[in-house]
């Protein structure tokens, strides 16, 4: 981990709203590992003030890539990043996926662009002879990772909010009927997907190795202003250094925020 | 090129070590008037993994309570136009841990280490004083008497200034460490709770502490913190930081440490001139963590620039009756 300047090599739009950032590091800041991530200055101002950390998408020699989702003022600074361009980052930060040397078939669960470092994970494992479903949530069609990024060998479940392709509903629809044929699962995406696959497995698969990849408001990134701490059965936990990769089994859950309720002119607070 | 006359052009040396503690027992002193405030910088060790901290000022410790505190649910932190709210309910090791575990640490460290505790009674606060007397690696102490995320509200201990006397004096009754006190900048009477403090013993004041503030989310009408409220640091405060430097520095006769927003030597040289002795930098650090370490860099040549050869030359020169600091242009002139 340290700080160090990023060339942008290459930036390529995937899918709607999601480029593909290839950025040159120096040699202290390679190797890093799938759920790892880059703390990124965005902008030139204080506004918006704080870093972003963008989880690794893949990594080769001296570049990492990076998946960016444009949802907001730091995301949309970096998605118009050009070829030449300098990035201010921190990193690699936190600690990453593991992958087991036992575990032979290894279900993989990516809700939105949670699929990122996934991706670079499943080309490690296959790499080393495992066998990989990935399954990933998108809204619609068009939001679904190109399986002409994927390798080949990587079995490919789909499922989409619309029913535009594959499964019609969520994800985890699709865990249960691949837990048994699983050695060890690995998830990343929205907070609701992580804590439904945290539920299926409780019930399902109790002891089953399962890591997620947290993701929360960061700060410093370093560990030091505890914005990003969650609540764990070890206590309380910073996403940014004990994670963002933890045991699903060690995350307590917290209830989703309500959705704003419609009333009829009363306060809706 | 203009040549400059003799006497300025002799080598000049700036000496940026500032002393704060008239009312201890041995003061602190300051290699630079450069701090790392609060919260921004853990335990100190973090941020050693990313450069040189032994070459700041002082480092301000996370803020240390009697017993060990879990801090709030989350999320804790969210960023706002140019600054941020945080809410982290001051989660920390406890006194006795940091006695245990980091002060025979900074023991071996050159770089000073004052620790900021936190308390909801007079009691609390006197309990951790007496337990840091005496303990090598322990510098200073800052009393944080206005954390707006302990009680309920956003409201702060020591909001008046009979309370900040009896948690002041309580404390200095303690301990002949240095004593600084970290004041909240939403009181009715600010000068009044820092000469209530300066009164009590306090060898220093700490301006400001964040302010309170709170952010919803639109698409769930609710807050984002879960605590609803939280406080409010970085740029966005600057001017109302520097404007209660300003102010207080001109009512007590102890130095101030001023703080809000500060991200850059020129940010530190307007907090020396509204009064500030010497400057905390926070979340700045964050976003670039050798913030503080290069205003120590540049604090010389800015202070050279305006002619002034010691920290105290510029402190409080923008109060009324100063007299004006050369512009650093024409000075950078007569230098050659």
């Amino acid at each position: 981990m340290r700080l160090f300047t990023a060339t942008v090599v290459e930036n390529e739009t995937i899918m709607p709203a999601t480029n593909v950032l290839s950025l040159r590091v120096p040699e202290a800041a390679q190797g890093a590992a799938p759920g790892q991530f880059l703390h990124i200055h965005c902008g030139e101002s204080s506004a918006p003030l704080l870093r972003r950390p963008m989880s690794v998408y893949r990594t080769e020699r001296d570049v990492i890539q990076l998946m960016i989702r444009d949802v907001g003022e730091g995301s949309t600074w970096l998605v118009r990043r050009q070829p030449g361009e300098e990035l201010d980052c921190l990193g690699p930060l936190g600690h990453g996926f593991r992958l087991h040397p036992q575990a032979r078939n290894l279900l993989m669960v990516g809700g939105g662009y949670g699929v990122a470092p996934l991706v670079g994970l499943a080309e490690r494992a296959l790499a080393r002879g495992a066998n990989i479903a990935l399954a990933v949530g998108a809204a619609t069609r068009a939001h679904v990772f190109p399986t002409d990024l994927l390798p080949a060998e990587i079995e490919y479940l789909v499922a989409t909010d619309d029913g535009s392709a594959g499964h019609a509903g969520y994800v985890t629809d699709l865990v249960p009927d691949r837990l048994a044929w699983a050695d060890a699962v690995y998830a990343c995406g929205p907070l609701a997907m992580m804590s439904a696959l945290a539920r299926i497995i409780r019930q399902k698969a109790p002891r089953k190795p399962t890591q997620v990849a947290m993701e929360e408001r960061m700060g410093c990134a370093m560990g030091v202003c505890l914005g990003c701490v969650i609540e764990t059965t070890r206590g309380p936990l910073r996403v940014c250094t004990e994670g963002p990769v933890f045991d699903i089994r060690n995350i307590v859950w917290r209830d989703e925020p309500t959705t704003l309720r419609r009333s009829n002119g009363s306060s809706a607070a | 090129m203009v040549v400059a006359p003799p006497e300025i052009r002799a080598p000049v040396d700036v000496d940026l070590r500032v002393e704060i503690g008239s009312a201890a027992k041995i003061p602190l002193v300051l290699r630079n008037p450069v701090l790392v405030a609060s919260g921004t910088f853990g335990y100190g060790t973090e941020y050693a993994r990313l450069f040189d901290v032994q070459r700041l000022g002082a480092i301000v410790s996370k803020g240390i309570t009697a017993r060990p505190r879990r801090g709030n649910r989350g999320p804790r932190i969210v960023e706002t136009p140019s600054g941020m709210l945080n809410a982290i309910g001051l989660q920390n090791i406890g006194v006795h841990k940091v006695i245990a575990k980091m002060a025979p640490l900074w023991a071996e460290w050159d770089v000073p280490v004052v620790v900021n505790i936190a308390g909801d009674t007079v009691d609390e606060f006197a309990y951790m004083a007496e337990h840091f007397e005496g303990v090598s690696g322990i510098a200073g102490i800052e009393l944080n008497i206005s954390c707006p995320n302990l009680w309920e509200g956003g409201r702060v201990i020591a909001e008046d200034a009979a309370t900040t006397s009896a948690i002041v004096e309580a404390v200095r009754s303690r301990t002949g460490l240095p004593l600084l006190v970290k004041l909240s900048p939403q009181v009715a009477d600010i000068c009044g709770v820092a000469r209530a403090a300066e009164a009590a013993g306090a060898d220093a004041i700490s301006l400001i502490n964040t302010f309170v503030g709170m952010k919803i989310d639109t698409h769930t009408a609710r807050p984002v913190l879960a605590n609803t409220t939280g406080g409010l640091s970085g740029p966005a405060i600057r001017p109302l930081a520097v404007w209660l430097v300003y102010l207080v520095s001109q009512a007590v006769r102890i130095p101030i440490i001023g703080m809000g927003g500060i991200a850059s030597v020129e940010d530190a040289v307007e907090f020396i001139m509204a009064g500030a002795t010497a400057i905390q930098v926070g979340t700045a650090t964050f976003v670039e963590p050798r913030t503080a370490s290069r205003i120590v860099e540049g604090l010389s040549d800015a202070l050279l620039s305006r002619g002034c050869t010691r920290v105290a030359d510029l402190v409080g020169r923008a109060h009324p009756g100063e007299a004006v600091v050369p512009s650093p242009i024409a000075t950078a002139r007569n230098l050659g």
